[in-house]
């Protein structure tokens, strides 16, 4: 089985993120690897360590994103294709799934393997997207894989009556939840090898895709702006003796708030 | 005037108190509204439907789509836009509609936004607001292709009741299940008897509570107020409560009046999910514990010992 598993690169969400004139303070912001797409690179080394599988990651991103692709090889992925063009800077989820279904196309794979959303934008849009770009089954929400045979997944997803159990015909795609599992902590020695090897850098250019091709031009959606949210304030805090504080707070539910 | 599609959000032949705030919003922005219904033995919702504010009513019913498949609802959502030829396709919040709408709108070539708390038309564009960063930031988006397909946060629009609309059913083509992707069963959570995301009170529990001892010790506050019950994802992984339990960023967006953290840290992936609620008590043995920087009322204190009281404190004030 020949596996294509994406990664992004996200802002750390528990760091302070500012607004300022509708656009986000770059300063001392730190990056990391979307953690969803964390569970998406362990899903796909279990498959690699306990059914055999041809790896490959692919990251789109500045440089940086070099960083997380070296955190995929550390645990466990073999191959690492990075797609580096300041032109995607303001690529929306379609543009990323376009440029992804180049890579699948150029890569004969069985099955992608991504995160269920990114942390820094929550749609969730990609993986699905690109599944139906390339018109293969896709699940989503996945919480467990097994392999039945050369050609077919048994998965289980998360749906909104209860787990639902779904055999999927190869190739397919599809998109981890975070309960899917716990991604490893890279061991010294994986970091150091991963150091070493080497990673594949395209452009658009490389990969013969034009901004139309893209969907770039004009992009589908574009965000006019940032706008911090309300903040909530602390309300008020009762330390003490449990029965009076907590009869304290009820009345206040119910004379000041008014909602019970 | 712009054509407004509503995806009607479904479960257990029951329509979804979400699907009534989006006609009503919809009715605010448009007279042409319509709506579609997928699923089996639905065909009884339809003058609910109509009464909410819908002239059109878009019905595929059928066996073949008793269980959720998103390519099937996804051809049938299609085929209602297609007919309609709708600018703007509205999801109410669910696992299924973001399994869905991302589908139709790259059928379209156009685009999707989630988790949108308003939108409007500005200069004939669709304008979306929604959070993201884990609702450290709100984004303004503007489609620049149609149709545009939202899913629309639980709560962020209200029912007004102030328009009512006609029946006018077209039945949907039923889709062929799609072979490549089959669903063999549902193992079913446990039945809660209210949704969270209709819930107008969410009692929720963290790992504070420890184990099932302690869940049944705050549910019986929720059956009390008859709230929903909800969960932090710590208490989910742990398999003490289900999946769709699961308040946050990852599970669902609740906006209560009333929402109650009952052991819970306040991990900005689970406060993501509950700080569009009117008002917020917490109860936690840690005084530092970052729930109470979000919370209205804090009770610090140990929950063993003061969801009793809290119950009968309830009890008190409300009779
Ligand atoms: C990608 C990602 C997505 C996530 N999505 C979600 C999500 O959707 N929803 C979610 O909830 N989490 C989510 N998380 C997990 C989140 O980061 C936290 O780990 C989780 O919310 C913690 O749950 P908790 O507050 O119940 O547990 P803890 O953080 O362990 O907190 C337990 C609290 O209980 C208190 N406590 C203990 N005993 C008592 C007692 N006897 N009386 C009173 N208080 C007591 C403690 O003081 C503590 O504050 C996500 C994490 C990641 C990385």
């Amino acid at each position: 089985m020949k596996i294509l598993t994406t990664v992004k690169k996200v802002v750390d969400v528990e760091l302070n993120i500012q607004v300022k004139e509708g656009k986000i303070v770059q300063d001392g912001l730190q990056y990391v690897m979307n953690a969803w797409d964390e569970n998406a690179v362990e899903a796909t080394v279990q498959l690699k360590e306990n059914n055999g599988a041809e790896t490959t990651l692919v990251c789109m991103g500045d440089s940086e994103s070099t960083l997380m692709i070296r955190k995929a090889y550390a645990m466990g992925i073999e191959n690492g294709i990075h797609v580096d063009d300041p032109l995607l800077e303001s690529a929306d989820s379609n543009g990323y799934a376009k440029v992804l279904k180049k890579i699948y196309e150029n890569g004969d794979y069985d099955l992608i393997i991504t995160g269920k959303q990114a942390q820094d934008t929550d749609n969730g849009h990609t993986g699905i997207m690109l599944a139906e770009y390339l018109d293969i089954p896709c699940v989503s929400n996945v919480v467990a894989i097994e392999v039945v045979d050369e050609s077919q997944l048994a998965v289980s997803r998360i749906g909104d009556s209860g787990t639902e159990i779904i055999n999927v015909n190869l190739p397919a795609l599809l998109t981890v939840s975070d309960s899917i599992n716990e991604p490893r902590l890279p061991a010294l020695r994986g970091i150091m090898m991963a150091k070493k090897k080497a990673i594949e850098t395209k452009t658009l250019a490389d990969l013969e895709l034009t901004l139309e091709q893209i969907d770039m031009q004009p992009v589908r959606t574009e965000i006019l702006e940032y706008q911090a949210p309300s903040v909530r304030q602390a309300g008020k805090k009762f330390e003490g003796d449990a029965a009076e504080i907590t009869a304290k707070v009820v009345q206040l539910l119910s004379n000041e708030a008014k909602v019970i | 005037m712009t054509k407004i599609l509503v995806v009607a959000d479904i479960k257990q032949n029951a329509l979804k108190k979400g699907t009534l705030e989006l006609i009503s919003k919809a009715r605010t922005l448009s007279e042409n509204v319509a709506v579609v219904a997928i699923g089996n033995h639905i065909e009884g919702l339809i003058p609910e439907l109509a009464q909410a504010g819908t002239d059109t009513q878009y019905l595929a019913n059928d066996n073949k789509l008793e269980m959720f498949s998103a390519s099937s609802y996804a051809n049938c959502v299609i085929q209602a836009v297609k007919q309609y030829q709708a600018e703007q396709v509205w999801f109410a919040f669910s696992e299924s509609s973001k399994a869905t709408a991302p589908r139709v709108a790259a059928r379209f070539k156009s685009a999707c936004a989630t988790e949108i708390t308003d939108i409007s038309i500005e200069n004939g564009k669709v304008i979306v607001n929604r959070p993201a960063i884990a609702g450290k930031v709100y984004q303004k988006i503007q489609f620049n292709t149609s149709p545009a397909v939202v899913i629309v946060r639980a709560g962020a629009f209200d029912i007004d009741g102030e328009y009512s609309g006609t029946e006018n059913i077209h039945n949907l083509e039923i889709p062929e299940t799609d072979l490549r992707a089959v669903i063999q069963k549902i193992i079913q959570d446990a039945g809660e008897e209210i949704d969270l995301a209709d819930a107008d009170i969410v009692v929720s529990v963290g790992r504070g509570v420890k184990d099932q001892t302690g869940v049944d010790l705050v549910k019986a506050l929720a059956k009390d107020l008859k709230a929903g019950f909800g969960s932090s994802r710590a208490m989910v992984d742990a398999g003490v409560m289900p999946h769709n339990s699961q308040v946050g960023q990852t599970g669902k967006i609740v906006s209560p009046t009333l929402y109650f953290a009952i052991g819970i840290s306040g991990a900005i992936q689970h406060v993501a999910g509950m700080n569009g609620a009117k008002v917020i008590v917490a109860v936690n043995k840690d005084s530092e514990a970052p729930i109470f920087n979000v919370a209205d009322y804090g009770i610090v204190g140990d929950l063993f010992e003061v969801v009793p009281i809290l119950r009968d404190e309830i009890k008190k004030v409300r009779n």
